[in-house]
């Protein structure tokens, strides 16, 4: 007991804690409140020294550590290659060949397309972050949700979900039937890491896009739920004869309650185990144990 | 009677001796006497091996070393290599893919096949390759490469085994004697395909030749280089050197007869640079680098390199 008097008293702890509130003015914390009933805020960071942008662009988070990626790492004269190469996919598919008329078009030789050195798989990685980067570029010009911040209010985020999934398919409709060259691409084993990311980022960007800002312990199991179901609806893409993907929207919808579904039942055992956790804590406690 | 024929032989030999070779005699084991020769207090010095040589004495030098291996060239290769560059050699071609697919080729385009310079490429190991590449897998028999040396003895030996390929006396395979440092005989943006396998190593001033491949290459082309580079696995390198200096000297002497050029050629390895900075002397030279900008083979002994020609020069 003596000697546990004799401890130092922790000053170190709370003068590094005096140094965190000196930065914290740095930045300051806006609560948008939104216009509808529900109670979804928007938590946004902003530099006290950039202007207020307008409330179109305002998007769900902002680091100045971390600007905006883009959504692929291509050079200019890559990026002229591959882009002209995208209009040979649906003839030639995922394929070199693509590649070399690409470089043709676009005023390249045929020895030029050495610039890509995965080869074919740089054009499936480039097919995927260019609809990425479309599919985001249209949900903030409004054409997915409809015009302004309020107008996608009456979907959750659930809905929105769905909907962003179908419509990033929808983009895949051209390449249907070339789609598993593609697939098969990604699935070799020294691709499969680029692939995965690929499907990270896909999911990551989708769930932002529909507003899910929650950076609880499911963050993780959000985005797996959302990469898995996409990545089978892609599968089920290749094979599925209506020219509008009427099929895959219906899978999707399936896979989605699925989700839901499997989410209430994970939930339920966890409460359970919660409660006779607490439970069985309680009793031990009544009976003197030291828990 | 043998008494009088070994008078003749000694004769003939005592008389023998006195005759001078035209060219001038060059012994790599006594340095000292070569660097007796009169040499001018200013010139510019460059690297021969571990051992520093007057620039225009380096050329004659490494003209000397090849000369002298032309013959042995594949065995030695084989030898020295376990047989893997080979592997890398057929890796380097596949991977450039040259020739166009007759499937691919636009209907209207008087395509002509691809340019392709192989540079210092004189036994045509690379030249033999990339034509079989292109008619076997690509079917395009337009496709024609240059074999450009600076030694005559090197192409020699290509001529000769041109002899036994579909492409001798054919548009498709040309010999040239050139330094790539200087090709007037190419005309500006005439090149689809520049190679150079193994001998950028041995060119006096590297840039000059890099800037020299820019100039020729059409806008878009490819540089590719193939080149013995730096091990990056500490112990893989220790071993690796190892037998650099001690073996490769050894089987160059007993194979080959010929220990001071092979000492040489490790020596010239050791003094190449690394991966990051020959793609820094590209990269200088104007060429845009696709990814990484190198591909190391057998954990780096050799790296392929590649530079393209931006097609607006930026």
């Amino acid at each position: 007991m003596v000697s546990l008097q004799r401890l130092p008293v922790p000053r170190r702890t709370i003068s590094s804690i005096q140094s965190i509130r000196t930065t914290r003015p740095f930045h300051t914390i806006h609560h948008r409140p939104s216009s509808s009933p529900s109670t979804r805020t928007t938590i946004q960071i902003q530099i006290q020294t950039s202007k207020p942008t307008p409330l179109t662009s305002i998007r769900p988070y902002h680091s100045t550590l971390h600007p905006r990626p883009p959504t692929h790492e291509y050079t200019n004269s890559q990026t002229a290659i591959l882009t002209a190469s995208l209009p040979h996919i649906p003839t030639h598919g995922f394929t070199s060949a693509a590649l070399t008329r690409g470089a043709r078009d676009a005023g390249f030789l045929d020895v030029s397309v050495q610039l890509l050195p995965r080869g074919a798989f740089d054009l499936v990685l480039f097919w995927l972050a260019s609809r990425r980067g479309l599919l985001r570029g249209r949900v903030e010009a409004g054409d997915v949700f409809g015009e302004g911040a309020g107008a996608a209010e009456g979907l959750s985020v659930e809905e929105k979900l769905r909907v962003l999934v179908v419509e990033r398919l929808k983009m895949n409709v051209d390449v249907k039937g070339v789609w598993q060259d593609a697939l098969a691409q990604m699935s070799l084993l020294g691709n499969i890491p680029l692939s995965l990311l690929e499907l990270h980022a896909i999911s990551n960007d989708i769930l932002t896009l529909a507003g899910d800002t929650a950076v609880d312990s499911t963050w993780y199991a959000r985005r797996m739920a959302v990469a898995a179901i996409y990545a089978s609806a892609e599968v089920v893409m290749t094979r599925d004869p209506t020219p509008d993907l009427l099929e895959t929207e219906a899978f999707v919808r399936r896979r989605f309650e699925d989700k839901e579904v499997l989410r209430g039942k994970v939930e339920g055992v966890g409460s359970w185990v919660g409660f006779w956790g607490s439970t069985a804590v309680g009793v031990g406690r009544s009976w003197g144990l030291k828990i | 009677m043998s008494a009088r024929s070994a008078w003749r032989a000694l004769h003939y030999s005592a008389k023998r001796r006195t005759i001078q070779p035209t060219t001038p005699y060059r012994c790599f084991s006594c340095t000292r006497l070569t660097f007796e020769q009169v040499k001018p207090e200013h010139e510019r010095m460059t690297h021969f091996g571990f051992t520093n040589v007057p620039q225009s004495e380096k050329e004659s030098r490494v003209g000397a070393v090849f000369s002298s291996v032309a013959s042995s060239y594949d065995n030695m290769n084989d030898l020295m290599s376990l047989g893997i560059h080979r592997l890398w050699k057929d890796h380097f071609v596949r991977s450039l893919n040259p020739g166009t697919p007759v499937a691919n080729r636009p209907a209207d385009a008087k395509d002509q096949g691809w340019n392709i310079l192989d540079i210092a490429g004189g036994t045509g190991d690379i030249a033999f390759r990339m034509l079989d590449h292109a008619t076997n897998i690509n079917h395009d028999l337009q496709t024609r490469v240059t074999i450009s040396d600076i030694n005559a003895d090197m192409l020699a030996e290509g001529r000769k085994r041109s002899l036994e390929t579909p492409y001798y006396n054919t548009p498709r395979l040309s010999f040239v004697e050139a330094n790539a440092e200087h090709m007037p005989h190419i005309p500006d943006n005439s090149v689809d395909l520049y190679t150079v396998v193994f001998g950028i190593r041995n060119f006096t001033d590297k840039q000059a030749a890099l800037n020299e491949a820019f100039r020729v290459l059409k806008p878009g082309g490819v540089f590719a280089c193939m080149e013995f580079s730096k091990v990056e696995n500490p112990v893989f390198d220790a071993v690796y050197k190892r037998w650099n200096f001690s073996a490769i000297p050894l089987i160059g002497q007993v194979v080959a007869g010929d220990r001071d050029s092979y000492q040489y050629l490790v020596e010239s390895i050791e003094r190449f640079p690394s991966q990051e900075e020959f793609r820094g002397m590209i990269q200088k030279a104007g060429f845009l680098i696709p990814g990484k900008g190198y591909e190391n083979l057998t954990g780096g002994i050799a790296a392929i390199h590649k530079g393209i020609k931006p097609v607006t020069p930026a």
